[in-house]
């Protein structure tokens, strides 16, 4: 009987094992693929040699607008026949709302049609996006050299891989929920039906200003990837810190309870979200 | 005393507001949902303008609403009217905060009008009488980098 070969990364996880026994400040970093290691003063000081996206970045609104037509979606024929119908709604002031539930604007969309701002944190193995407006807007992207799951579970923003060519990090996103919408505004958009995969290209394309280029491949809505790019402003000045931003907060009016609490009341909503206007 | 918030097109006394709120917003017929939605139901093509007091502004996420009561011709009833803007965080950006109005504020008023005529509009411009500020709250107009 043939004995199978040992499986080298059993063995060195045994060895840096024993080692910690008799050395329990023993370095155990990338030999066990399956931990977080410490970060050490080499990844922090490493995290200084990375571009300098610090501040505050702000959408290019306008030309998120202008790409709905520089950059046409390439919807399949079904998906194209939707969007027609909520892009004659929205020219008849009838829009359907895609986001008056609340839920994150997800990705792809988060990117490509904010108003909001968005900051990027760099900690050792990971770039982190925090958003505003949405209350769910976080995107970790890992850049520890990891690979996706085989099979993640679905989530609003999927599992997002990057690493950096040059002064480019480049994103990989998978595991995204096939109801999440690939949305040109806040009512044309469709659901991406599964088997979405975005890579990104994010860079400073001038010293205050950041590219996004997307290449997003949904291949049950649309016929070929979709590239396109959304651009942010980077301010320095305070008043444009994040603040917090919880979209369901006006979804309530301020009340208060029998007691004399403060507390919150829902206001109702009309069906699609629209502001319901006072009436006599 | 917590404000409590408008609960639509009448002046309510406190304890009918109290026991509005109580219900959990059932007899808050009429109140303005904010959740994240599109402008497209405002005219941008048309502008109206309207001298009106500020009855509540309300400094909340995903958009901040204006409130204000219109001033009637003589022999006409006020009206109450809901003006819908961007996100606080954005506003801040533009030099408001939430004091930006007091109940009480009188304002001559410009916003886009709701296509299907009824009492609500995207805000465009106001300013306040007593002190003359002008606030506007367009985003289109901060497009650029490193803004003071």
């Amino acid at each position: 009987m043939r004995h199978a070969a040992p499986d080298c990364s059993v063995i060195a996880a045994a060895m840096i094992a024993a080692l910690s026994l008799v050395w329990p400040s023993a370095p155990v970093r990338a030999a066990d693929a399956g931990s977080n290691p410490s970060p050490q003063a080499k990844d922090w000081a490493d995290l200084a040699k990375l571009p300098d996206w610090s501040g505050v970045w702000t959408p290019n609104v306008s030309d998120q607008d202008a790409r709905i037509k520089s950059d046409p979606v390439p919807w399949n024929a079904q998906a194209a026949a939707q969007i027609q119908r909520l892009v004659a709604a929205e020219k008849a002031g009838t829009p359907k709302g895609l986001f008056i539930n609340c839920l994150p604007e997800s990705m792809p969309s988060w990117m490509l049609i904010t108003h909001n701002a968005l900051e990027f944190l760099f900690t050792p193995g990971r770039v982190t996006l925090l958003g505003e407006s949405d209350g769910n807007r976080l995107r970790r992207i890992y850049t520890d050299g990891r690979a996706h799951p085989a099979d993640p579970d679905p989530t609003f923003h999927g599992h997002s891989i990057g690493h950096w060519e040059g002064d480019t990090l480049v994103v990989d996103t998978v595991g995204v929920l096939p109801q999440t919408y690939i949305a040109v505004d806040e009512a044309v958009g469709l659901p991406n039906n599964g088997d979405l995969h975005v890579i990104e290209r994010i860079h400073l394309a001038a010293p205050n200003v950041l590219h996004d280029d997307l290449e997003i491949i949904a291949p049950h809505v649309l016929t070929k990837p979709w590239h396109t790019t959304r651009i942010y402003f980077r301010q320095r000045s305070r008043k444009y810190d994040i603040v917090e931003g919880v979209c369901l907060q006006g979804s309530f009016s301020d009340g208060v309870d029998e007691a004399g609490n403060a507390v919150f009341v829902p206001a109702p909503q009309t069906e699609d979200g629209n502001l319901v206007p006072p009436g006599r | 005393m917590i404000s409590t918030t408008y609960e639509g097109a009448h002046v309510k006394s406190l304890p009918t507001l109290r026991l509005a709120a109580v219900l959990s917003g059932v007899l808050l017929a009429g109140a303005p949902a904010f959740a994240h939605h599109s402008f497209a139901m405002f005219d941008f093509a048309n502008t109206t303008k309207m001298p009106a007091t500020v009855k509540e502004f309300r400094w909340t996420n995903p958009h901040v609403t204006l409130l204000v009561v219109s001033m009637p011709k003589p022999g006409e009833p006020e009206e109450l009217w809901s003006l819908e803007l961007t996100s606080p965080g954005n506003l801040t950006r533009l030099g408001w905060s939430r004091k930006s109005f007091a109940t009480g504020d009188r304002v001559d008023l410009e916003f886009n009008p709701l296509r299907d005529g009824k009492h609500g509009g995207a805000f465009k411009k106001a300013t306040i009488v007593a002190t003359g500020q002008v606030l506007t709250s367009n985003l289109r107009e901060a497009e650029r980098p490193d803004l003071k």
